[in-house]
């Protein structure tokens, strides 16, 4: 509004405002004009919305768009450090402190960002170090070449990791990711997904245990993501943070998939599920806001399977925040099968595509329900025959007009990703829950250095072969 | 350059792991002084009950304000929902169709 030359006011709850600061920061506005609704909306009474809103509401509205704003002292952004430059010395200990001290770390200790280490990065790419990859609001700072491997090494990832980390870049920098969103209340977290020959060649964990933290490519490589979030789109609990994830959860481990369990099935990788060549590096980055709990299916039958997988995963995992799915119409959960299950489904002639149909025509919620979690969580607005009535839903959503019809969980079955990793020794599986239109998946090629074997010889660690 | 040691290890220089602002700051537009007469936009992204808050403001608004006009949100329709690039492109437009002259903005309440 602020930018057609409309002078606006936002109305914002108290909970938000810290996030409203650095959005308006971010837009260049830092003295945007707000007015604060005091407390919950989504607690009160319509009595006692109707005081607030009279009480306090109004006049901040009100002198929001008719009292000259004063503008506060402008940020010397002059000060921002090129580079190359050193901006502290010290020891292991002291770089711990100020790191801390600063906000810019997560925590944890980081490996203190040097030259030499930075350097030994920048090896792994072609690319200009001062390249802008993209631009991450809402703090809208820079991800360049460079300071991708600065979070890098910060993060405790070795210089070969490189390639993978500018692709996870590039993927939650396109436009659909919707990055600006990775700080909304239902703290969502960005799982990567792996494929490739890559998996092997760095050392993946695709197996056992493999969203367990220990494993250093997958580990770090998930925390690189999270400290850039922190570093560059401003999503820190900081005093100017911009992460509201009401409970939130921590960064998770990069996944891989089992290549060679789904070559050994006759199913294709999920690379090729989204849109590349069996034997490319990709990464797949998207949302997670909740993990099923573990699906302990047994049979020699796939529909017992499926069955089960979708009671547990569909049903009650999805069966809640689908409905956040719906209001958005755009939600794709992700299944991770266990080798053992995913093979008693290739045995039965089941493939991928089947078990997504049956997901989508087995799981099923009340509409009435489906409005009710979707109002709680704010999304007053929805109805499901409105979103029909715009084509954002199927017609099979809005066939009668009775509440308690049943309308399908997965919107479409396209929308639900499988990857098979996991505990070959297990009759394991787990479903995630992806926050809708915020995260989308997103795929990107890993584009290795044309001398890629050769520096991996040369950096590889002491003492290995 | 901040420099400082608690300990007798080996000292390490290290840089900057934020990133350049890619933004210009500027000042808010000019205000408008007296809301009567004037044509109010109301644009919202379709949660936290801004259907029950923003018909409040609009009573109590024109009860004060003689002549104030309102462009409710159902004209700029959800600016955080499925549609939000292609209506968020709309908004300019559709300010200078209705004559705005001033927007309420319900997007974090």
């Amino acid at each position: 509004m602020e930018r057609a030359g409309v002078p606006s006011v936002s109305v914002i709850s108290s909970g938000f405002l810290k996030q409203a600061a650095v959005v308006a920061k971010g837009l260049g506005l830092p003295d945007m004009a707000i007015a604060e609704f005091p407390g919950v909306p989504m607690t009160q009474s319509k009595a006692q919305l109707r005081e607030q809103v009279i009480s306090q509401l109004l006049p901040r509205v009100i002198a929001g768009l008719s009292r000259p704003i004063q503008r506060a002292e402008a940020e010397p952004e002059t000060l921002t450090p090129e580079p190359r430059d050193t901006i502290f010395r010290g020891s292991f200990d002291d770089v711990q402190e100020h790191f801390h001290e600063m906000g810019w770390s997560d925590g944890m200790p980081v490996v203190p960002p040097t030259l030499d280490r930075i350097a030994r990065f920048l090896k792994f790419t072609a690319r200009d170090p001062d390249e802008v990859i993209g631009v991450m609001p809402p703090a809208n700072r820079e991800a360049t070449v460079w300071n991708i491997a600065v979070n890098g090494v910060m993060a405790g990832c070795r210089p070969e990791y490189m390639p993978i980390l500018l692709a996870v870049v590039e993927a939650v920098c396109a436009p659909e990711y919707k990055i600006e969103d990775a700080g909304s209340t239902p703290g969502w977290e960005s799982l990567i997904v792996l494929s490739g020959p890559i998996v092997k060649e760095l050392g993946f964990n695709a197996g056992q245990g493999v969203m367990r933290m220990g494993r250093q490519p997958n580990t770090s490589v998930g925390r690189f993501l999270r400290l850039l979030l922190r570093n560059i789109a401003g999503f820190t609990h900081g005093p100017e943070g911009a992460d509201k994830g009401s409970i939130g959860q921590s960064f998770l481990v990069a996944a891989a998939e089992n290549e060679d369990a789904v070559a050994e099935l006759g199913w294709q990788p999920y690379s090729v599920d989204r849109g590349f060549e069996a034997g490319d590096n990709v990464v797949t980055v998207q949302s997670v806001v909740a993990i099923s709990a573990p699906v302990y299916s047994q049979s020699e039958r796939a529909d017992e399977h499926a069955a089960l997988l979708a009671d547990v995963i569909g049903q009650r995992a999805c069966g809640y925040w689908t409905a956040i799915g719906m209001c958005y119409a755009n939600w794709h959960p992700l299944i991770m099968l266990g080798p053992s299950i995913a093979k008693v489904f290739a045995q039965n002639g089941w493939s991928k595509d089947d078990i997504r149909n049956y997901f989508y025509q087995h799981v099923k919620i009340s509409a009435r329900d489906a409005e009710r979690y979707a109002y709680g969580a704010g999304l007053t607005g929805f109805r499901i025959a409105n979103n029909v009535k715009q084509g954002l839903l199927p017609l099979e959503y809005a066939l009668s007009e009775d509440p308690d019809r049943l309308v399908p969980v997965f919107q479409k079955p396209e929308w639900i990703g499988i990857v098979v990793a996991g505990d070959a020794g297990r009759n394991q599986s787990k479903g995630f829950v992806c926050n809708h239109v915020q995260g989308v998946p997103t795929s990107r090629r890993v584009v290795l250095p044309d001398n890629w074997s050769a520096l991996r010889a040369e950096m590889a660690p002491k003492g290995s072969a | 350059m901040t420099e400082h040691s608690y300990s007798s290890e080996p000292a390490c220089d290290v840089v900057w792991p934020l990133g350049k602002p890619a933004y210009a700051t500027r000042a808010p537009v000019e205000r408008v002084a007296d809301l009567s007469n004037k044509v109010i936009g109301e644009t919202w992204d379709y949660l936290f009950r801004g259907e029950e808050w923003f018909p409040i403001l609009r009573e109590e608004l024109t009860r004060r304000y003689p002549g104030i006009r309102f462009v409710t949100y159902d004209t700029f329709g959800n600016l955080h929902g499925p549609n939000q690039r292609e209506l968020v492109a709309k908004v300019p437009s559709l300010l200078q169709e209705h004559k705005i002259d001033a927007v309420i903005s319900g997007i974090g309440a």
